[in-house]
Formats: structure tokens, C-alpha cells, sequence
């Protein structure tokens, strides 16, 4: 279980997380919603810890990890898998060397440095790929393939991590809406298999409806709403879109210097 | 009146003359300067001369008989070049990476990798050539050292600008995934600028064996050698055959490479 315990993230002067305390059971899926800015994705990058908060902890199973380092710190990113709006793939490197990536956390480094991958590791790679309906582009480059397919690459290296959790970042906000549809399933379907939860900042309301269990809101650094997508009145999304519920458009940029 | 508040406009006269005393100075400092150099007309004229006769001299070009040693002389440079690039290459990739900010995220360290960097490319490979040919002795030895030591600050910073220039998203993408820093480089980095690394080395080894025929001259062997030997004993016939041949060999050298750069591209 992944509990949040009174975290904050400050950019400077900007707060882009204020005080949020979050719990997440297996099998929940969690659409983290509101406008842009609002601190979804600094909330996702510091379960991971690519940012690192300015209070508060992050608890795995009573367990914080905010003190992890090194190779602790790496398993844990192992073990929390995250996909991009941009995907994040390399784009030279064949499809196949791309979801290996997702083990290099737990593999002697020179191994892996000479791109050395285990026959075992290489077949798994190959099954997670062809879960995703995938396999037939494993030696292709990356960079070859469109961008719903390179996301579900994406999803693979994730899977590969055989990962107690999946952090989603704005996932389909740069596909067209068919593709969007294919990939928001093919999370749900990887996610379900394991039983693992997710927690996936989306833009689009209608699909946080459709497929999350859960949904929390977020404005101002702060969550102002957390529940089932039947409990999420017209007022209330009024209330999480409504011009001023961004405290400061430099969070945005914070988030994306961030990321830089 | 309307603009009797505004700044009056200064005279021009003041700063017409102080423009004409100026050029007056400049054209004295200039006559002063040949002088001291000792440019007359009369050594123009004589220097003009004796070029007319070396250039006829040069007609027709002969390779004196000596054809084989100087195909062999112009591999020579060429192998100098080949091995003086390689090494820089070898030196200057992981050292493009220690001195990327993206990399090595330490400001200290990168000011001064960067202004080491500037410090040993401000000294020029002709230098390095005459110390090295001193340390090591006549011969490409010293050649193949100095062309490696001249290009690899030069590559290096060239190498960490395009690593620096590189998508951050695979980097992040590695990173999430639980990679180390040597694996943001190897998944990540390297594949991205490995095209632009080829690229310029091969422009590299384009520029050195134009340069290594100038190491020759200093005694680092190969064409050079070959022709300051003929220049000496004023052989100019001989010495227009190796230039128009050096020259052939350098164009195709040059078009080779760019096809396989641009086929990297």
C-alpha cells in the first residue's frame, strides 16, 4: 500500500504541492485530475522521487523511502514504473533493448552495460511486448514507431519491471483519441493482471471517468476532491476547472524545468 | 518654438576632425609598420619574380622516378591521420562526457574542465608537432601524438555540446526505470549522439590530413617529408606532381567522408 503523508513541493517561491496526504490500495485506480499546473505531476514525480520533496514522506507498506539511496533508490524506482506524455524511450535503440531497460535496476552493471541481457530476460521481454499486441516491432527502432505504439513500448519497459505500482503521467495527452483508448486499456488490462494499482494524471475528465476507480482532484497544489467518478458532481468539476483554480501558471513551468 | 526643450544636436565640426585625425594616424602607423617590416616595393617585385620562376619550373610536373616511395609516403600521412583521429576519438569521447553540464552536474568542475579545455586548444598543432617530434624523434610517431593531442580538447568540447544538446526524455525514461547514471549514458545518451560523434570525427580526420602534410615538413614523416626535401634541392617539377597528387587524394578523401556523413545524418 502507498500512503502520502503530508507532502509538499516548493519551486523557489512556487508551491506546487501543498500538504498532501493520499492513500492507495492494490488494485485502485486513481485518475489524478485538474488543470494544468495544478500539481499533478509534481505529486507523481516525487513518489518516485525524480523530485524530491520539501516535507512530508512517502511510505511503501509503512516503510518510507525517503532516505533510499543509491541502488535502494534505483529498485525503488524499479518498483514504482513510470510512463511519460512523450513516452521517454530511446529512440535509436531497438524496441526490444528499450524494454530491457526495465531490468537493468536489478542486473550486475557491467552486464547490462554491454547491453548483455540473459536469454530469460530477453524472452520476457519479447512476452510483455506481444501482451501489448507489440512483439512483431521488437527489432525495430523506436523512434520508428507511432506514437501510440512507442507508448505502449513504453508500457512494456514498465511491465518488465515487474513494478508494485505504475505511475502514469499524462499518458495519451499527445496521442489522438483512438490511440488514446488502446493504451488507457492496454494500462488498465497490465495493471488488472498483477493487481497492482495506478495512478494516472489524465487531462481528459470523460476518460478518468470511464476508467479509473477512483478519482482525485487537485487544485492549487491541494486535493479538493477524492472519490469514485459517480460521486464527482457538475459543481464540483466546475469548482476543479474554473478560472483561479490555478494558483500560479509558474508551476506549470516548474514542473516542465523539472523535467529538464 | 516646439523643440526648445530638446537636447541641441553637437556641433559636427569637433568629430570631423577628430575623424581625419584619426585616419591621417592610421595611415602613418600602416607606412610605419612596412617599413619596420621591411615591405618595399623593390622586395616585392624581386619576391614576385623568383615565384614566377619556381612556377615555371614546375612545368611539367614529374614524379622523378620516384613514384612508389611517394604513393608510399602519401599512405604514410594518410595512416598518421587514420591513427592521430582514432586516438583523439578514443580520448575525447568519455571526456565530452565528464565535461557535458548535464552530465557532471557540478559548476565548479565544468568551469574549469571548460577553460582547461580552452587553455589547450588555444596552442596550436604545429607546436605540438615540433615538442613531440623533439620527445619521440623524426618520424609519424610524433606526428600521430601531436595531430591526437591538437584535436582532442576541440572534440571534447564538441562531444559535450551535443551531449549537452540532447532529448532529455530518454535520460528521465532510464532514470525511472531504475537505471544508474552510467546507464542514462549508455540507453540513453550514447545512442543519441553517437551519429553526431561519427560526424564530426570523420570531418576531424578530413581537417588532419590536410594538416599532416605540414607535420612532415617539421619531420614527422610522410608527404611532407617528401616535399620539403624537393623544395630544398628547388626539385619544383617534382614538387608540383606530389601537391597535384596530395591534392586528387584529399578530394577524394573529402568526398568519401561527407557521403558517410551525410549517410550518418
Amino acid at each position: 500500500m502507498l500512503e502520502l503523508r503530508n507532502i509538499s513541493k516548493s519551486f523557489g517561491e512556487t508551491i506546487a504541492v501543498d500538504g498532501v496526504s493520499l492513500t492507495v490500495a492494490r488494485g485502485e485506480m486513481v485518475g489524478v485530475i485538474g488543470r494544468s499546473g495544478s500539481g499533478k505531476s509534481t505529486l507523481l514525480r516525487l513518489i518516485n522521487r525524480l523530485a524530491e520533496p520539501t516535507s512530508g514522506e512517502v511510505l511503501w507498506d509503512g516503510e518510507g523511502v525517503s532516505r533510499l539511496k543509491r541502488r535502494d533508490l534505483r529498485k525503488w524506482r524499479r518498483r514504482c514504473a513510470m510512463i511519460f506524455q512523450q513516452f521517454n524511450l530511446s529512440p535509436r535503440l531497438d524496441v526490444i533493448t528499450n524494454v530491457l531497460i526495465g531490468v537493468v535496476a536489478e542486473r550486475p552493471l557491467a552486464m547490462t552495460l554491454m547491453k548483455f541481457f540473459p536469454a530469460s530476460d530477453r524472452a520476457d521481454a519479447i512476452r510483455e511486448l506481444d501482451a501489448l499486441d507489440m512483439g512483431q516491432t521488437a527489432f525495430q527502432r523506436a523512434g520508428t514507431l507511432s506514437g501510440g505504439q512507442q507508448q505502449r513500448v513504453a508500457i512494456a519497459r514498465a511491465m518488465m519491471q515487474k513494478p508494485d505500482m505504475i505511475l502514469a503521467d499524462e499518458p495519451v495527452a499527445s496521442l489522438d483519441p483512438g490511440n488514446a483508448e488502446v493504451v488507457m486499456k492496454a494500462l488498465q488490462a497490465a495493471a488488472g493482471a498483477r493487481g497492482i494499482p495506478v495512478l494516472v494524471s489524465l487531462h481528459s475528465l470523460d476518460l478518468a471517468r470511464r476508467y479509473c476507480t477512483r478519482i482525485v482532484a487537485m487544485s492549487k497544489g491541494r486535493i479538493i476532491f477524492d472519490g469514485s467518478p459517480s460521486e464527482l458532481s457538475a459543481e464540483i468539476v466546475d469548482r476543479i476547472y474554473s478560472a483561479g483554480a490555478n494558483r500560479n501558471p509558474a508551476v506549470h513551468l516548474a514542473e516542465v524545468g523539472a523535467a529538464a | 518654438m516646439m523643440n526648445q526643450d530638446a537636447t541641441p544636436l553637437p556641433s559636427p565640426l569637433p568629430g570631423l576632425a577628430l575623424r581625419g585625425l584619426l585616419t591621417l594616424g592610421g595611415i602613418a602607423a600602416l607606412i610605419a609598420m612596412m617599413v619596420d617590416l621591411g615591405i618595399s616595393p623593390v622586395a616585392l617585385a624581386g619576391g614576385f619574380t623568383k615565384l614566377g620562376v619556381f612556377l615555371l619550373a614546375m612545368f611539367p610536373p614529374s614524379d622523378g622516378g620516384d613514384l612508389p616511395r611517394i604513393l608510399k609516403s602519401l599512405l604514410e600521412t594518410l595512416a598518421m591521420a587514420l591513427a592521430g583521429t582514432t586516438l583523439a576519438v578514443l580520448v575525447a569521447a568519455p571526456l565530452g562526457f565528464l565535461g557535458a553540464r548535464t552530465v557532471v552536474g557540478q559548476p565548479a568542475f565544468h568551469f574549469l574542465f571548460r577553460r582547461m579545455l580552452d587553455f589547450f586548444r588555444g596552442v596550436p598543432v604545429l607546436v605540438w608537432a615540433l615538442i613531440f617530434v623533439a620527445a619521440f624523434g623524426l618520424g609519424p610517431f610524433g606526428g600521430v601524438i601531436a595531430l591526437a593531442v591538437a584535436d582532442i580538447p576541440s572534440l571534447s568540447k564538441l562531444f559535450a555540446e551535443a551531449i549537452e544538446n540532447c532529448d532529455r526524455g530518454p535520460v528521465e525514461g532510464t532514470r525511472a526505470a531504475g537505471g544508474s547514471r552510467l546507464h542514462e549514458i549508455r540507453f540513453a545518451l550514447a545512442p543519441q549522439v553517437a551519429p553526431i560523434l561519427a560526424s564530426q570525427s570523420l570531418y576531424y580526420l578530413e581537417s588532419n590530413f590536410r594538416n599532416a602534410a605540414v607535420l612532415g615538413i617539421v619531420g614527422a614523416g610522410g608527404i611532407g617529408f617528401e616535399l620539403e626535401e624537393r623544395i630544398r634541392i628547388f626539385a619544383f617539377d617534382e614538387v608540383a606532381f606530389i601537391v597535384l597528387l596530395y591534392m586528387v587524394a584529399v578530394a577524394l578523401l573529402d568526398s568519401l567522408s561527407r557521403r558517410l556523413r551525410s549517410a550518418l545524418a
